[in-house]
């Protein structure tokens, strides 16, 4: 049991599409209670799973390594360290908010939203548990369909545009990532004599210098479409705008985060030489998406676009502490990816609950609603303090962490990202400001009822998240430590074969030794000079 | 046999009848000349057969292009009210595409095959006559393709009574 | 000269003429029964392709008539798609047989099992004469079916367009096939193989007439396989031929065509595949119809208003997949082909059985009609979305691995033969186009799904059909997700073709 737990915990929502299946369509109330009650086992056996993961030991844990298609070396291969252990947690926690979220405002087709929510769950989960590229690949692409038909069926207005958009930019990126897996193999297979897709193989195989810009380049595009980074980023706002409130939810906390989780996990122990080669572009763009999603944020007029830019600035922070390489840099990055989630959740879900009642998320249609609803105004005033990354919030402690880490890696950088930590403040605040405060001006809104039980025990669980990051970060921190330091080793190898200088860092040393070689070498640097050229 | 410049000249004059013929199959307002002219070709192939030595495919040519189907089809054509009054357009709007790609096609054909040298068709023994050998090859090294080709007229032939046969109501 | 017969070996041609007379007895007992039943000469072929597949089973390997027959992994494999699909489409044809043929049911299944018949001995057949004749028995029957509703002027248009590009093909094929005899001096391909490389090294060089013959052999099969520039006739004739016609004309006729090709080049000219031999090379020409094949049928799908026309642009463009695995000329792109033939067949089959049930219903194909089709009819609709998403090769399903497949084959060949770096270009358009093909795929899913009003037409099943439904949606998902079984037979493919792994 305990060694089949990643299995357990990534299948188990499919057990509740079969019960689905077998109920007929109208009974709504069953579906969704069997929907939320599977997806909260689920989440009950992350839990389990967190409690039972070992923080301090080195490599992956729960592995399970079973051959699957023999004839191509693909197998049944999946395994954690702490950063797919905190993803997989989130994963499930708003996969259960999501579901409770949408017990009202879902009426056309029930059976089929609440199937391919667990099918989405199923593919997250999937995902990052994943080691054998083959499997990463499939749960990547699983994800689509559900979230087609979640846009496409259940979404706003221009909800075709934005669901077919959206697959078609994802398959674009994702295409070309399976080309590059296809390569990897084969040159695995010149290298050792056997065909393996498996990750942490991959990491162990010289790749020249060529070829890996290319698969770099190829895997970063599929990642970067996902995140998004900027300019890959046209299909978010279309998507978010579009998507029901759930599909949002999920989108922004998850989804998003599979494309930075594939940079962490696979373009950076795999192409060390390459992530260096590219990092200052990929820096560059990380700090336009955050100085340009801020702006685009500020003149939006719908409360949900405004997030989903602010997503954009969002992402591109965590990009940026990922691409600092440094410890504090991917560490603020992969802690920020949940708090992201979190928040970003969050603030879907209370646009969802303003929009359920008013059917309208224009700015200028609200107002004063700290009077009608105070309740909701205070949940809303925590999250937007959560986004702009408030101390004592768990937004200030990843912010911070990246912005160490961009300004150990790169001056220039660091003070650019944290301009954007101020548009964000500017932003969020003054959307917050003319939704909550001022006077009653529309008719409509002085009836508005304030949040019920079911909506408050949505938020509360991410409120006491929020707080709880914010003022004790230290067990995730501990979680994530060892699986960073882990890729920054694959990445120091880069950085001395670069160079030159000989310096060896291996699994054995401290974190501060680590840190402290790549402070020389510093790659930030040695990459921009590459770029001022 | 005969020597080789009267071969020549036969051959060059059959080949002019085949070609000549062969167009006026595709080019004559009237089905019925168009018949004619395709049972003239025909018979010019035989000829070209019988040059090549091959007696028993210029026999099969004439008994079975000539004698059977060429010969049905101008039956169907006389039974048929009108058809063999009545003037008829071969061609349609594409008829200048189909000339160029023809002609390119011809051209490039006759000259790669004027270019190759290595042919190795000589592989059997025609010591007891073609027809004989013939014969028993089909009845022993091709004898599957001989059985398949049964197979393939049943099928044809039922194929072509569905068609033909009236609908009953 | 004594008579020296070969060793027949009938005994691996017991499905073959099994299945033929089993057709003739389907005909005789429709014409003797005075056409009476509705279903029983349709349930007769359905179980006649069973038993046939159960005989296969027991099939051994081996070689009869001489060398004319053989049965390998290939032939059997191929074997195995061919009964398949006649399956499938026999099982997606009850619907027309209530009203629209009445008169020759037993000749409708008689024709599609002699076209079967055809299909197997082509894929057994070790020598061009015999791999000839079994071509024009898979398509002389087609001809005749495609025309089959009689009243029907699209139909009629269908037979006769069908009929003249495939006399005009085969006369392509014939007279290639004249000129690799010329030069090899047989018909036999593995004796051919030798042959003509022994020729090439003699004279340094084999002269430029062969590649007149590879182009003829290309244009020939090129038609029925419906490679570009030889796909004018295909949305015609899919439009006009009765709906499992055109499914079995796009599997069952493809999947000949495709072991005819490659029996013809893979082993007959095996040598002549690397740019090395040029400008006697036929890699390069395929890739470049593949690459046709894939941006047309792709591009052009989008266009269609009517979904046999659209399915069979797709089917252009699935072609073009395919010839990848051809084209990489490796074990994996043997195993790849096999693999993805046998993938589309659930996939296309099922589509088609499905738009034979909405036709049943409606009369109509147009795409239009699936409007709102989720809502009144959702398990036609959820199978329906699933043959297209395989199509488009979204996993888990078989689709997606039979893409895989080509692709890894693909790379595999470019990273290993310097000569082949042209490969990734065929790959990366490959895949641009698979992102194309994802496009219209989703427009009928949208079509079923996203519509505001719910159609105003519920669909009924018939058992055939919804067996075919069934089957299709089982055989994507579970050679999707195991596919190793298929892909192990499949990988035989290489070895029956002399490619070692």
């Amino acid at each position: 049991m305990e060694s089949q737990i990643l299995t357990l915990v990534t299948f188990f929502p499919l057990l509740g599409i079969v019960l689905m299946l077998a109920i007929p369509k109208n009974q709504h109330d069953s579906i969704k209670s069997i929907c939320l009650i599977v997806s909260f086992i689920t989440m009950l056996l992350s839990f389990w799973m967190y409690a039972m993961f070992d923080p301090i030991a080195n490599g992956m844990q729960f592995e399970v390594d079973i051959p699957w298609i023999t004839s191509l070396g693909i197998h049944y291969h999946m395994g954690i360290d702490g950063i797919s252990l905190l993803l997989i947690v989130l994963t499930s926690v708003l996969s259960v908010l999501a579901i409770l979220s949408s017990w009202i405002s879902i009426t056309k087709a029930v059976k089929g939203y609440y199937i391919s929510m667990l099918l989405l769950e199923v593919g997250m989960i999937g995902v990052f548990c994943s080691l054998d590229l083959f499997m990463f690949y499939v749960f990547w692409e699983v994800m689509l369909v559900p979230m087609y038909f979640i846009i496409g069926l259940w979404g706003g207005p221009r909800r075709l545009y934005a669901a077919i958009k959206f697959v078609l930019f994802t398959m674009f990126g994702s295409l070309l990532m399976l080309v590059a897996i296809l390569y990897l193999v084969f040159a695995y297979q010149s290298y050792s004599g056997e065909y393996s897709f498996d990750m942490l193989k991959m990491m162990e195989l010289p790749i020249a210098y060529g070829p890996q810009l290319y698969l770099f380049g190829a895997f970063a595009l599929a990642f970067a479409i996902k995140v998004p980074l900027f300019p890959f980023h046209t299909w978010l706002p279309d998507a978010h705008v579009q998507a029901p409130t759930a599909g949002s939810v999920i989108l922004a906390g998850v989804l998003l985060k599979m494309g930075t989780y594939g940079f962490v996990r696979i373009c950076l122990p795999i192409f060390p030489e390459a992530t260096v080669a590219y990092l200052p572009y990929i820096c560059v763009l990380s700090l336009i998406a955050i100085i340009y999603g801020a702006l685009v944020a500020m003149v939006q007029k719908d409360v949900k676009s405004l997030v989903a830019f602010s997503s954009v600035s969002h992402m591109g922070f965590i990009m940026l502490g990922i691409f600092a390489l440094n410890l504090q840099g991917i560490e603020g990055a992969v802690l920020q990816m949940i708090n992201h989630g979190v928040s970003t959740g969050a603030l879907f879900l209370i646009v969802g609950m303003i929009y359920e009642r008013r059917h309208t998320r224009l700015i200028e249609e609200f107002g004063g609603l700290a009077k009608v609803m105070p309740v909701f105004a205070t949940f809303f005033m925590i999250t937007t303090l959560s986004s702009i990354g408030l101390p004592l919030t768990n937004g200030f402690v990843g912010e911070f962490l990246i912005l160490l880490g961009a300004f150990k890696a790169n001056t220039v950088y660091g003070i650019i990202a944290a301009s954007g930590v101020i548009l964000s403040a500017c932003y969020m605040l003054w959307m917050y400001q003319r939704v909550i405060f001022g006077k009653v001006t529309k008719p409509e809104n002085e009836k508005l009822k304030d949040v019920n039980w079911r909506e408050k025990l949505i938020l509360i669980p991410l409120v006491l998240i929020i707080f709880w990051i914010g003022v004790y970060p230290k067990p995730l921190l501990d979680r994530i430590e060892p699986a960073v330091k882990q890729v920054l080793t694959y990445v120091s190898k880069a950085t001395t074969v670069n160079i030159g200088e000989g310096i060896q860092i291996d699994q054995a040393r401290t974190t501060d030794e680590v840190e402290i070689i790549l402070g020389e070498v510093d790659p930030v640097k040695v990459g921009s000079e590459g770029m001022e050229e | 046999m005969t020597d080789g410049s009267q071969v020549g000249v036969i051959f060059w004059f059959l080949s002019f009848v085949i070609l000549i013929s062969g167009f006026m199959v595709v080019s004559l307002k009237n089905i019925f000349y168009c018949a004619l002219f395709l049972v003239l070709c025909l018979f010019s192939v035989a000829g070209i057969f019988i040059l090549l030595e091959a007696e028993f495919l210029a026999a099969a040519q004439v008994l079975i292009y000539v004698g059977a189907v060429a010969i049905l089809m101008i039956f169907a054509i006389m039974l048929t009210t009108d058809m063999a009054s009545k003037e008829i357009t071969q061609t349609n709007e594409n008829v200048t595409v189909g000339v160029f790609v023809s002609v390119i096609f011809a051209i490039s054909t006759i000259l790669l095959i004027d270019k190759t040298s290595v042919w190795r068709y000589q592989d059997h023994d025609f010591s007891e006559g073609v027809t004989v050998t013939l014969g028993k090859l089909l009845m022993t090294k091709f004898m599957l393709p001989f059985e398949l080709v049964s197979v393939l007229l049943l099928a044809a032939m039922i194929g072509a009574i569905v068609l033909a046969r009236k609908e009953r109501s | 000269m004594e008579f020296a017969f070969p060793e027949y070996n009938l005994r691996l041609m017991a499905p073959e003429i099994f299945l033929f007379l089993w057709a003739l007895l389907i005909i005789a007992y429709d014409v003797l029964t005075k056409r009476k039943s509705e279903t029983t000469a349709g349930y007769l072929a359905l179980a006649g392709l069973m038993i046939t597949g159960l005989i296969l089973g027991f099939t051994g390997t081996g070689h009869g008539f001489g060398n004319m027959f053989v049965s390998d992994t290939a032939a059997k494999f191929f074997k195995i798609i061919f009964l398949g699909s006649a399956f499938m489409a026999i099982g997606s044809s009850f619907g027309i047989m209530r009203e629209k043929i009445v008169n020759h049911r037993g000749e409708f299944y008689g024709l599609i099992l002699f076209s079967t018949v055809g299909m197997m001995f082509l894929s057994s057949s070790n020598e061009l004469l015999s791999l000839y004749i079994g071509l024009e028995l898979t398509t002389i029957p087609l001809f005749v079916l495609a025309a089959f509703f009689k009243d029907d002027k699209l139909s009629v248009e269908a037979g006769i367009k069908y009929f003249i590009v495939g006399a005009f093909s085969s006369a392509l094929l014939l007279y290639g096939i004249s000129f690799l005899y010329g030069l090899s001096g047989t018909t036999d391909l593995v004796q051919m193989k030798i042959n003509i490389a022994i020729t090439h090294l003699t004279f340094q060089n084999i002269g430029v007439i062969l590649i007149l013959a590879i182009v003829l052999v290309v244009a020939g099969i090129g038609f029925k396989l419906s490679l570009p520039p030889f796909h004018q006739w295909v949305p015609d004739v899919y439009q006009g031929s009765p709906t499992p016609v055109a499914a079995f004309l796009s599997v069952g006729s493809k999947a000949a065509g495709l072991i005819a090709f490659a029996k013809i080049f893979v082993n007959g000219l095996f040598a002549f595949h690397h740019p090395d031999m040029a400008p006697n090379d036929w890699g390069r020409l395929v890739a470049l119809l593949a690459v046709a094949a894939m941006i047309l049928g792709n591009t052009v799908a989008i266009r269609q208003t009517n979904i046999k026309r659209m399915l069979g642009y797709s089917s252009i463009a699935q072609v073009g997949y395919i010839m990848i695995g051809i084209v990489a000329m490796n074990a994996l792109g043997m195993a790849a082909m096999g693999f993805y033939i046998f993938a589309y067949m659930f996939a296309n089959m099922g589509a088609f059985a499905a738009v034979a049930i909405v036709e049943d219903k409606t009369g109509s194909c147009e795409i239009s009609t699936y409007s709102g089709l989720a809502r009144t009819s959702p398990l036609l609709s959820a199978t329906f979305a699933v043959f297209l998403l395989s199509l488009a090769g979204i996993p888990p399903l078989a689709g997606f691995m039979a893409k895989f497949y080509i692709f890894a084959a693909g790379i595999q060949a470019a990273q290993h033969d310097p000569g082949l770096y042209w490969m990734y270009w065929l790959v990366g358009i490959a895949l641009l186009t698979t992102v194309f093909a994802i496009y219209y795929y989703a427009n009928i899913i949208k079509q079923m799904y996203f519509a505001k009003e719910p159609s105003p037409h519920k669909v009924t099943y018939n058992f055939p059909a919804l067996t075919v439904l069934l089957i299709g949606l089982a055989g994507l998902f579970v050679f999707g997700i195991y596919p190793e079984p298929v892909l192990h037979f499949a990988s035989g493919i290489a070895s029956s073709f002399g490619i070692i792994p």
